[in-house]
């Protein structure tokens, strides 16, 4: 049965005994720790418990026309616990960046059930190391992930997505270099094929945020280069929720139509601003990954018995 | 295991360093060394015993390792703009300076990505892409001397983090060499994509002060320079109806690329050093910057300028030209400069409060101004409420610089009261170590400890700073230090 504390305590007194007896902790269900702990709209700021969810928290925010501007699919579901765990992102990351970029102050509760925090709740802050970092991507490798402090963003007077349909990857090719050399600056720069696209199987998709001027200025220039079709980003969900398996490979933007090309048509989404396509089919390529004797060292360091999850 | 004894090092081991870095790239003579005994805060100091000057990767590896062999401290260093005393060779120590290491290695242009060796100067890299319309936003007062691995050690800000971030937002992967001599890429590769599997290690280093290794070439990240700037002067009776400015400014739903507020005093000491135009009489003067696309830009600042005239703007100028705009830009940021003609010394401090809380603690300052006999200009990055009082005293005069020191200890512990913390930008170093368990619960502070031991095991890369218990220069060599 999953674990569900009900308080801090609860959960430190998990994580304690199963460090005592070096057994394995299995998923912990943290949705009952789901509180708003404090939102300073006139900072910019907001305090949550990992349990809540990130719909949840952007319609908290949402009331003062504010937001953390992360998007990953699923956000009815998905914690932010979760989001932390898994560097979650969606498509607005080529302009709002990650939660990496949002996270300021970090509670977590050690595997020996010591809670810690780092950083804070000012926007700018260097005092120590900045351990949040680890645990950002960190799969609850190094501990749980109880209380996020973010920095936030307004919500934009205006926001809109146009996309436009390419027969080739040629000319995805083509229209996704005339964009970067542009003076677009868009929020969202995709290129996806769904396995349920028609004949012409790939898109390229743009989204704009900002003033009502910035935003229609932009309109125009998508415009110019054959960006006119409004659109919405449900293919993000259509393609997370339609079963093909998603394995993630990242690689310089500039080779992505090369990347594309080695999917053997396979279905894709991909932040084609980033270099980062997330596709069905055999993976395909390459990772990189941090020196293994420190990743080693860290775990061993922070988790010594081995009782929360390893990185996969 | 921590050296807590003066290092002495034989003339074998100089000898040694010549070999590998050649004679001209190592400095032993106590005169020369001088150069290398303290950064900005210079109210502790302390020479290392020789300063190495690498040229390559590969000789900054074989310095770190001869270090490793003979148990010697390193201590890593950039120009030394820093405040805080973060390369300050407490027991003295082998300091490897990143100075002769400052070449752009490679531009890519397409990913918008620049490759340089750590001694590369901060505002080099953006005058080596801005005719192709894109810059480094990291931006600290000091670019112009200031090196990318310095701003790696300190996650570096500077008045344009409001909008677009600090070092760790703009740093996308480093070369660095462990405290043992191992060489190592953290984060993403030049040729690599963005995503790396794996710890955050790279996220980890920056902003760790130099105590985890020495950076040698760092992969940055460049951003769209915008397409129009809008900068205004709001001119204000008091800092009180300048700080509510910047609340509503935040509150309308816009992020301005920076707020900048300057005081009355250090406006006063600007305009006599560099004749702006500002006015004397004013209680404080707040620059806000909008960038971005030019549509649109034209509304934002109609209403940045109504939102200063309901706080009581007495005025609010808008920089017509480019060169007006450099200019103003140019006041704030060698507003420390300024300072000279105000008092022989200063101490800065480097406080972080929520921005809601600025009228309070500027409140604070101006008391506890009075409180220490001892005047307090204010030069700040509001839009972050992120503070830099400025302490005047003269350090020849004991007293005063006990009061200093007295003043921005209270301003300190008046941010960690309100939330906020002993450092924004500048760092802990040793200036702050005391701070540090105010901030910091024992927990947390071993947490901090256990990665430092990830990388450095020994103690050895930068020692005594950052944690309590460190010893201080006092502890070693009282002749090199004023009464304090």
């Amino acid at each position: 049965m999953t674990p569900k504390p009900s308080s801090v305590a609860e959960l430190q007194r998990l994580l304690s005994e199963a460090s005592a007896r070096k057994a394995r902790v299995g998923r912990i269900d943290l949705t009952s720790l789901n509180r708003v702990v404090a939102h300073t709209p006139e900072d910019m700021t907001a305090t949550v418990e990992a349990g809540i969810t990130l719909a949840a928290l952007q319609a908290e925010l949402g009331k003062h026309r504010q937001r953390l501007p992360v998007d990953p699919p699923g956000g009815e579901r998905l914690t932010i616990g979760e989001v932390i765990d898994t560097h979650a992102s969606g498509p607005r990351r080529f302009g709002y960046g990650t939660v990496r970029d949002y996270l300021i102050g970090l509670t977590v509760v050690l595997a020996d059930g010591t809670v810690i925090k780092s950083g804070g709740k000012v926007v700018k802050n260097v005092a120590g190391y900045d351990l949040a970092k680890l645990f950002i991507g960190g799969q609850g490798s190094l501990g749980v992930v109880l209380e996020a402090t973010f920095k936030l963003r307004p919500l934009p007077e205006s926001e809109q997505f146009v996309r436009a349909a390419c027969d080739t990857l040629e000319k995805a090719e083509k229209l996704i270099d005339a964009v970067v050399g542009s003076e677009l600056t868009p929020m969202v720069f995709d290129l996806h094929r769904l396995a349920s696209s028609g004949p012409a199987p790939l898109t390229v998709v743009l989204g704009f945020a900002g003033t009502r001027e910035e935003v229609e200025w932009q309109l125009g220039r998508a415009g110019e280069l054959g960006l006119k079709e409004a659109c919405s980003l449900d293919y993000e969900a259509e393609f997370r929720a339609s079963g093909v398996a998603s394995h993630r490979w990242s690689v310089l933007p500039s080779r992505l139509a090369g990347a594309v090309r080695e999917l053997d048509g396979a279905p894709f989404v991909a932040r084609a601003g980033n270099g980062i396509i997330y596709h069905g089919g055999a993976r395909v390529g390459g990772r990189e990954t941090v020196p293994s004797a420190l990743m080693t060292r860290l775990k061993d360091a922070f988790d010594p018995g081995h009782i929360l999850p390893e990185m996969q | 295991m921590q050296i807590d004894r003066p290092v002495t090092i034989s003339s074998q081991m100089v000898d040694a360093l010549c070999a590998i870095v050649g004679r001209e790239g190592v400095i032993y003579g106590e005169e020369e060394l001088l150069v290398y005994e303290c950064d900005a805060y210079t109210i502790e100091k302390q020479l290392p015993n020789v300063v190495v000057l690498p040229r390559t990767t590969e000789e900054v590896a074989a310095v770190v390792k001869l270090c490793a062999e003979h148990q010697l401290p390193i201590i890593p260093r950039g120009a030394g703009t820093s405040l805080s005393g973060t390369v300050l060779a407490v027991t003295g120590g082998v300091m490897i300076a990143l100075t002769r290491m400052n070449r752009i290695l490679e531009i890519d242009y397409r990913n918008r990505r620049a490759l340089v060796e750590a001694g590369c100067v901060n505002a080099w890299v953006t005058n080596a892409v801005k005719s192709r319309g894109l810059l480094f936003a990291p931006d600290p007062s000091s670019q112009g001397a200031c090196t990318i691995g310095g701003n790696v050690a300190t996650n570096s800000g500077g008045p344009h983090t409001l909008k677009y971030g600090v070092t760790t937002n703009h740093v996308l992967g480093f070369e660095m060499v462990l405290p043992d001599g191992e060489i190592i890429w953290l984060g993403t590769r030049p040729d690599g994509g963005e995503e790396v599997d794996g710890y955050d290690l790279r996220g980890a280093v920056i902003g760790s002060e130099g105590m985890f290794g020495v950076v040698t070439r760092v992969l940055v990240r460049l951003i769209r320079a915008p397409q129009m700037y809008k900068t205004l002067l709001g001119v204000f009776e008091s800092v009180d109806d300048a700080s509510c400015t910047v609340s509503d400014i935040i509150a309308a739903g816009m992020v301005p690329g920076a707020m900048e507020m300057m005081d009355q005093l250090i406006t006063q000491a600007i305009e006599a050093a560099y004749h702006f135009g500002f006015p004397l009489d004013a209680g404080a003067v707040l620059i806000v910057e909008l960038d971005g696309l030019a549509a649109g830009l034209e509304r934002q600042a109609e209403r940045v300028i109504e939102i200063c005239k309901q706080n009581r703007a007495r005025e609010v100028r808008v920089a017509k030209t480019e060169q007006e705009r450099m200019d103003l830009w140019k006041c704030r940021k060698r507003a420390f400069g300024a300072i000279g003609r105000l008092s022989p010394n200063f101490l800065t401090q480097d406080g972080v409060v929520p921005r809601s809380k600025l009228p309070e603690m500027m409140r604070f300052i101006r008391a506890c101004s009075e409180r220490h006999g001892l005047r307090i200009p204010n030069v700040f990055h509001a839009g972050d409420g992120n503070i830099h009082p400025l302490v005047l005293y003269d350090e020849r005069d004991p007293d005063q610089v006990r009061r200093a020191l007295a003043a921005g200890h209270d301003i300190l512990s008046k941010c960690v009261e309100l939330g906020g913390s002993v450092t924004g930008e500048h760092g802990i170093g040793v200036e702050k170590i005391d701070f540090m368990e105010k901030q910091f619960s024992k927990d947390d502070l071993d947490a901090m400890r256990t990665l430092r031991r990830i990388f450095d095991p020994e103690n050895r890369c930068n020692p005594h700073k950052m944690f309590p218990g460190s010893k201080r220069c006092a502890d070693f060599a009282p002749r090199k230090q004023i009464a304090a």
